[in-house]
């Protein structure tokens, strides 16, 4: 029976490492984004669209600055490099911002209708009854020293209104001039050119960022062999993370490395024995290997965050073969099958509570942390089963005597709980914690800023500084929905809300915005554009202007085109491709912001703005992350509550309740602890709270399931199974990326602290001898 | 915007009229440091589909210290100023155009040009034209044409033609679409480099809006 479960359980391991080869032949699919890591905002799909929608276009962005003393060598290098990007495939580049193509596509969609297009300021003018101004504008540029680009568009506009309106189209970028149909701008002494592309495919998807990397290199290698002395700069959510992923999985090896040397250490430093490491790493082995041949099959991919946690698995894992291990010691216990029975009943209760643990983890809608719960779960699972049915057939290893002096040191921890004076002591530290915990917990406070969790990379940074300084403030990461029954609705929206937006602008807040009502003006507008034309502008300067101009007087009766500028017009005429960007859906269209300081003073503003929203995708995460602090700490109360009515069951009422205390006073403290030396909650924290409680109540249940003749060997699996758990969990604690390392400090001193406490377990059981 | 090249570019050449050295090569530079050129201008812009030109006169103030004035007095009141720091147009007093060199990197370019040749280097001018000179040194002209690959975005001219004795008397500026400007000067002069605190506060608004 056991030997076929045996052989069943060694074909599944088989099968895994079957599958996990074949994944990674193909190439595991790598996840690297925070977003992945989220789940979806379901109660609102259309913001979900957007954010998507805009995230996407923007994350999808690069920029780079190609910079020379020379400007023949800047332009040289920047063709040079934008053609190098773009045959590399990891780039598309965005070909010539507004050369004279764009531009005479850009005129032809707009000159049919310039009876109805109007500059603001020139729209003001009219407004305030200042025609005469416009009028005289006009003339100067006629007459002026520099002259007009197109004489024949003076004959038909003796006003000039259309490049007015031409001029003003809020384009991206629009600081830039353009010299010779490149976007240029001097700074430092040196021409710059700007090139703008889009990454070609997922910036969060490993390969597409090592792609993206690697073609920037090479291009600006090649470009500066040809021109030395030429500086490139470049900006891009793509590098950001790439540096962030490349950090991320550095540190995911080093503390792998750690992890699994230090265990490796451990062991063979207690048992003299490989044959123990072997058995050892047997199990953690067939747990992390079905661990993710399991997650690989069920979510098709794997997020770097999942796989950070995983090697912190291999702490867990650990426990049960240290359990069955320590029985080598055991006088009582000389062959595998008594080995076994020894501590099956304490691994297996160990791992409910455990599992239980997870499984409220698992119930947390966060599409990684499902992950993280599966790939922990299904893992510890493995390493249990293979511990129980392989262990004792595979189990070699005679009875060890070397372990006295160990166990005599485990054996004087006992008894300093079981002395008068031990329990004095124990007393008095534990009212020393309750004072320092209670002081604690008048400190907790929450910040749950994404903006403080993340390591961004500070040369990155730096360079994203310089180009600002150089090409002005770049597009915002947040933007402004409006969502209204049509096209046309939403227009007029945008018109009311770019009058709210003017004195944002002049007051700093903002240095610009783009809306679609900008590009196509509503009908509503386009109608009253032509009222002031003919009213405060035609009606009384026409025939002067032409005379001044001499021009011959307007021939009566010509009639106008008076078709009314659409939204599908502009699309369809791809002259302004920037415009579909901001056109998600009928109705619902997007405002980009640039250069945005002040978020509040711009939210303020917005309030009594029906169908009008500032989106603030950062802010949202924030918010988001906590929304699920407070759930996972929910959470945390409902892994304690499954948990203990199980150890009731099992211990009743006094011991069961002694066997919930050094865990739960583990959770409860480490907060608190943490509060002390001012370190402000997180949900990273809350999450590390969900794994204390489990592991604790795991050393707890060790403990507790003991007899008193075995304490020192379990004090000894115990005290093994923390400190592998500290190398793993606990190395997170210098991790560069704060959520990493907070979730590794809380660990380190929740398990110190249940370690610590989880002889209370036993004190129930101690007076029965 | 763009024939904002050439017409700078006919003001330089008056205020550096080129001598006419001995060898039979134009030389420039006949302003000595300190000192600045006034004159009076009459610009007759052909356009095309306009029956007639339109006709500007006025004067203007060619400073090396503080840059170039523009002062169109007839039909309108336009002025125009320009120097290293960009171009600003006011109509009837009221700024009708500002161009900060910052955002117009051919403006600099410009500048080098106007530096050029105003110490007299004709080289900085046949970087972008071919020179072809005759006449002697009373009575010369010049004729410009833009090189092949020159910058046809920027300067869509095929030929300006310049005139003149002691000083530029005559600049033609022909353009691609056919347009053209005829600028002459008159009534020209070397004076102190000294602007009235009219024409200085005039300068102050290129920085400062």
């Amino acid at each position: 029976m056991r030997r076929t479960a045996a052989l069943i359980w060694l074909a599944l391991v088989c099968l895994s490492a079957g599958y996990v080869g074949y994944q990674a032949v193909n190439g595991i699919a790598l996840r690297t984004d925070l977003t992945a890591l989220l789940p979806r905002d379901e109660r609102d799909p259309i913001l979900q669209k957007v954010n998507d929608a805009v995230s996407s276009s923007l994350s999808r962005r690069a920029v780079f600055l190609v910079g020379h003393a020379e400007r023949a060598k800047a332009r040289q290098g920047a063709a040079s490099v934008s053609q190098a990007l773009a045959a590399s495939g990891a780039f598309s580049i965005e070909r010539d911002a507004l050369n004279a193509e764009r531009l005479k596509r850009v005129g032809a969609l707009y000159w049919p209708h310039r009876g109805a297009l109007l500059s603001n300021a020139d729209r003001a003018a009219l407004q305030a009854d200042q025609g005469e101004a416009v009028a005289t504008r006009a003339l100067s540029q006629a007459y002026g020293f520099v002259g007009l680009s197109d004489s024949r568009l003076l004959v038909e506009d003796p006003f000039l209104l259309f490049p007015a309106f031409m001029s003003h189209l809020p384009f991206p970028m629009s600081r830039l001039s353009v010299d010779d149909g490149m976007l240029s701008a001097h700074a430092q002494g040196m021409t710059w050119i700007l090139v703008t592309g889009l990454v070609g495919g997922d910036p969060y998807d490993l390969a597409v960022q090592e792609a993206a990397v690697a073609a920037y290199d090479t291009a600006v290698a090649a470009a500066q062999a040809q021109a030395p002395g030429l500086a490139v700069k470049h900006l891009g959510a793509v590098f950001f993370a790439f540096q962030a992923a490349r950090a991320s999985l550095d540190e995911a090896r080093i503390l792998a490395f750690t992890a699994a040397a230090g265990t490796i250490l451990l062991v063979v430093c207690v048992f003299r024995r490989l044959s123990v490491l072997w058995l050892n790493l047997l199990a953690v082995g067939t747990g992390l290997l079905v661990g993710l041949a399991a997650s690989l099959a069920i979510f098709g991919e794997i997020h770097v965050a999942s796989l950070l946690f995983g090697t912190s698995l291999i702490g867990i894992a650990v426990d049960y073969a240290l359990q069955y291990s320590v029985g080598f010691f055991d006088g009582d216990a000389p062959d595998p099958a008594r080995r076994l029975s020894h501590v099956l009943s304490g691994i297996s209760l160990g791992l409910l509570c455990t599992l239980i643990g997870y499984i409220a983890l698992m119930l947390a809608p966060f599409p990684g942390l499902r992950q993280i719960a599966v790939f922990s779960a299904i893992g510890l699972g493995a390493a249990f089963a293979s511990v129980v049915l392989w262990f004792p057939r595979l189990d070699r290893t005679p009875m060890l005597h070397h372990g006295r002096p160990v166990l005599g040191a485990m054996a004087a921890l006992w008894r300093v709980w079981e002395t008068p004076v031990g329990r004095r002591a124990v007393a008095a530290i534990l009212v020393a914690l309750a004072i320092a915990g209670t002081a604690g917990l008048t400190r907790l406070h929450a910040n749950d800023d994404v903006r403080s969790m993340q390591s961004l990379s500070k040369p990155l940074l730096r360079e994203q500084e310089e180009v600002r300084d150089i090409i002005g403030a770049t597009v915002s990461p947040q933007f402004i929905l409006v969502r209204a029954g049509s096209d046309d609705a939403a227009l007029r929206t945008e018109e009311e809300l770019a009058v709210r937006l003017a004195p944002l602008v002049t007051d700093g807040a903002l240095s610009g915005f783009q809306t679609p009502a900008a590009f196509v003006p509503s009908p509503e507008r386009q109608a009253e554009n032509r009222r002031l034309i003919r009213d405060r502008l035609e009606a009384p300067f026409l025939a002067r202007q032409r005379a001044a101009l001499g021009l011959a007087p307007a021939p009566p009766g010509v009639e106008r085109d008076d078709t009314v500028l659409t939204l599908d017009d502009a699309l369809g005429s791809g002259a302004v491709p920037f415009l579909s960007q901001l056109i998600i859906a009928p109705g619902v269209h997007v405002v980009m912001l640039e250069g945005l300081t002040d978020a509040d003073a711009l939210r303020a503003t917005l309030a009594s703005l029906p169908g009008v929203r500032l989106v603030d995708p950062t802010g949202d995460f924030s918010a988001l992350l906590s929304k699920y602090r407070h759930q996972a700490l929910w959470q945390l109360a409902l892994t304690a509550a499954l948990v203990a009515p199980v150890l009731l069951w099992r211990y009743g009422w006094r011991r069961g309740v002694l066997v919930l205390v050094p865990s739960v006073a583990a959770v409860v403290l480490t907060p608190a602890l943490l509060a002390l030396i001012g370190q402000a909650m997180t949900f990273f924290h809350a999450m590390a709270l969900v794994l204390v409680l489990a592991i604790g109540v795991d050393y707890a249940v060790f403990c507790a399931e003991s007899s008193h003749a075995r304490r020192p060997l379990t004090m000894l699996a115990i005290l093994l199974a923390a400190m592998t758990t500290t190398l793993s969990f606990g190395l997170l604690a210098f991790s560069r990326a704060h959520a990493v390392h907070v979730f590794g400090l809380t660990v380190l001193i929740g398990i110190t602290l249940a370690f610590l406490l989880a002889p209370l377990a036993a004190a129930g059981r101690a007076r029965k001898p | 915007m763009k024939r904002l090249l050439s017409i700078l570019l006919a003001a330089l050449l008056s205020a550096a009229a080129p001598a006419w050295a001995a060898d039979g090569t134009v030389t420039a530079g006949i302003l000595k440091p300190g000192e600045a050129l006034r004159g009076k201008f009459l610009q007759e812009r052909r356009l095309q589909g306009f029956d007639a030109p339109l006709k500007t006169e006025g004067s203007y103030l060619l400073s090396p210290a503080s840059g170039l004035l523009w002062r169109a007095e007839k039909p309108f009141a336009v002025v125009t100023m320009i120097n290293g720091d960009g171009l600003v147009q006011l109509a009837n007093g009221q700024e009708t155009l500002r161009l900060p060199a910052a955002r117009l990197p051919f403006l600099s370019r410009l500048f080098a040009v106007f530096e050029g040749a105003l110490l007299g280097d004709w080289r900085k001018l046949s970087d972008q034209f071919t020179v072809a000179q005759s006449g002697n040194e009373r009575d010369w002209t010049l004729a410009l044409t833009p090189l092949k690959n020159g910058d046809a975005e920027v300067m869509p001219i095929s030929r300006i033609n310049v005139s003149g004795g002691r000083f530029v008397q005559k600049v033609e500026i022909v353009r691609v679409n056919g347009d053209s400007d005829r600028i002459t000067f008159s009534d020209q002069t070397v004076v102190q480099d000294k602007p009235t605190p009219d024409e200085i506060q005039l300068f102050s608004k290129v920085k400062t809006p």
